[in-house]
């Protein structure tokens, strides 16, 4: 029997090996026992027959229950033939007949226990092997379940920002929808009283240049464009005080818990484009009073604007830099800087004026609003610029140190 | 034909507007009328006279391009000025198929607005100078008597005499009496004058 042979037989599961060589080796078995017990009987003269029952042992755990019944016949036999004298022949004298039959009730009981063991042994590791297979599905199981998972999380995170980007667009839509209604409406009321003043200033040059004037006419024509006029400039007054009337009543804002709300409503916009905001903010800053919202609104349009710039920019590290700090003069100082494409010393005065924009979709509503909120507020917002190197857009707003704490 | 005098209708919501244009139009000495809505402009009598309207597109209640498909629904053609504070070009066509003759913004320059008027009323008098010679021919042509319209038709038709006479029983001499009754009623001068007319009238009637 080759080392290797029997090594194999020894790891692997009992009956694996083709029955042919699971007989032979258990022939082979046998065979070697009778040897040793033959070569050990010259010395000593004692029949050494536990061989055999190593044999019968070893073939029945190795080979399998049919093996080890050959072992077991094989062995009584050569037994019978060898050792039970008179020994080379197959006669047995009655004397010796019951220990005949105990050594093969012995051999017999060997190969019943052993492979019974053996079966025992075979089913666990049939039940360890299952086992095994099992823990291995669910493994499997589990780790599709998992990659489900996060395909799941991934398409939800997907629909989150499909999601975040259709609102974002609907608020912009709403927005410039509102300006626009807003801003075909005022156009409706001014223009009304300048259709007036028009009409009634060439009607009195009719009346003045007719061959003889007509003074009466013409005064008339004259007193109706003056009354044009000031509707024009009443219906201006109005939407002013529209606005004013606007501004809720002032509550006491944390300025630096609505940079921190504005950075967080920009912050996909920022990473879509790129951008790093960072933000520099003094802690325990006193309170403004003022609306919330409306500061917000400023805000936002700062931070929107300083990105929106950053966008075609390449080359420079794009960071929008939101800071607060207090004055010396209880002035908080809100500044949004940015390294975009800046503003030209052309364009630097019209900033602040309504409808002026440099971008193809802009409304060029956002500054002056922004201005009139924070002038509102008491405060001023100015802007610092220099063409390809960025803007600092800054604000300031009275804290209300003096008045809360 | 005795010429009435040219009258300007001004219909806008905005009464400082109304007065404007109203002070305007009178400066060059055409008579205006005002009227602060398209429903007072349909229920007041209007005088027969060559005329052009004035029309805020934008107006509440019925507004300037709905007064223009009622009036050409009711037959009436009043050449019209349409002024608009915001003058979209889907309007404008529209306003122009129903037949605007001008399509101004506001604030309207005054010496504009002279000249769509000027223009406008001019239109008119031709429409006007038309209708009436229609009327007449129309006029002409029913005091013929059923006999000679049957001629009349056939003549029209291209039928020479003979055909006539055959088509319609009758002595070819009886036919050029008739015809020549045709030609002294319908006061034409020509057999394509009469033709011409013919053919006008039969457009302007009912299809």
């Amino acid at each position: 029997m080759a080392p290797p042979l029997l090594m194999q037989m020894i790891r692997s599961a009992p009956s694996e090996l083709p029955a042919l060589s699971r007989y032979a080796f258990a022939v082979a078995l046998v065979l070697a026992a009778l040897s040793l017990s033959l070569l050990l009987q010259v010395p000593f003269g004692n029949p050494f027959w536990f061989f055999f029952a190593i044999a019968v042992i070893a073939a029945t755990w190795f080979g399998g229950r049919g093996p080890g019944w050959l072992a077991v016949g094989l062995s009584t036999a050569l037994v019978l033939y060898y050792f039970i004298p008179p020994a080379r022949s197959w006669h047995v004298k009655p004397r010796d007949v019951p220990f005949f039959l105990t050594f093969t009730a012995c051999q017999i009981a060997a190969n019943w226990l052993i492979s019974w063991r053996r079966e025992a042994e075979g089913s666990l590791r049939q039940a360890r092997d299952e086992l095994e297979l099992r823990v291995k599905e669910r493994t499997m199981e589990l780790k599709n379940a998992n990659e489900a998972l996060l395909s799941q999380i991934a398409e939800q995170k997907r629909v989150e920002e499909a999601l975040q980007m259709t609102r974002s667009e609907l608020a912009r839509v709403a927005r410039i929808t509102t300006i626009g209604e807003l801003t075909a409406s005022i156009a409706h009321e001014v223009n009304q009283p300048l259709a007036a003043v028009v009409a009634n200033a060439d009607a009195c040059v009719a009346w003045l240049s007719r061959p003889t004037p007509n003074l009466a006419e013409a005064r008339a024509a004259a007193e109706r464009t003056a009354q044009g006029a000031t509707r024009a400039s009443e219906v201006i007054v109005r939407i002013r005080s529209l606005i004013n009337k606007a501004t809720p009543e002032k509550v006491p804002v944390q300025i630096n818990e609505v940079i921190a709300e504005t950075g967080a409503l920009a912050d996909s916009q920022a990473s879509r484009n790129e951008v790093g905001l960072v933000m520099e903010l003094q802690p325990d800053l006193p309170v403004v009073l003022g609306d919330r919202i409306q500061l917000q609104q400023v805000l936002l349009n700062l931070v929107m604007n300083g990105i929106d710039a950053m966008t075609s920019t390449s080359g420079r590290k794009r960071r929008l830099l939101i800071r607060s700090r207090l004055q010396a003069d209880q002035q908080i100082l809100v500044s949004v800087e940015d390294s975009g494409v800046g503003v030209s010393v052309e364009a630097m005065p019209r900033l602040f004026e309504p409808f002026f924009t440099t971008r193809s979709q802009g409304m060029g509503m956002g500054l002056p609003i922004s201005r009139s909120i924070i002038e509102s507020h008491g405060g001023r917002l100015w802007a610092e610029s220099a063409l390809s190197e960025g803007s600092v857009f800054q604000f300031t707003l009275p804290s209300a140190s003096g008045t809360v704490s | 034909m005795k010429e009435t005098e040219p009258v300007v209708f001004v219909i806008d919501d905005d009464k400082a507007v109304r007065e404007g244009l109203q002070s305007l139009i009178r400066s060059v000495g055409l008579r205006v009328e005002t009227f602060a809505s398209a429903q007072d402009f349909l229920i007041a009598k209007r005088p027969d006279a060559p005329a052009c309207l004035i029309l805020d597109v934008r107006m509440p209640g019925l507004n300037g391009l709905d007064l223009q498909r009622k009036l050409s629904e009711a037959g009436t053609q009043i050449p019209t000025i349409f002024i608009t504070g915001h003058g979209d070009i889907p309007m404008s066509v529209r306003a122009m198929k129903e037949g605007a003759q001008e399509f101004l913004t506001k604030p309207v320059r005054g010496q504009d607005l002279l000249d769509a008027v000027e223009k406008a009323i001019a239109s008119d008098r031709g429409l006007r100078k038309e209708r009436a010679q229609m009327g007449e021919i129309r006029q002409r042509f029913e005091s013929l008597t059923p006999r000679e319209k049957e001629v009349l038709g056939l003549v029209v038709a291209g039928l020479l005499n003979k055909q006539i006479a055959d088509e319609l029983g009758m002595s070819e001499l009886t036919v050029k009496t008739h015809r020549a009754h045709v030609m002294q009623k319908t006061e034409a001068d020509s057999l394509a004058h009469l033709v011409r007319m013919a053919e006008k009238l039969k457009n302007t009637l009912p299809k």
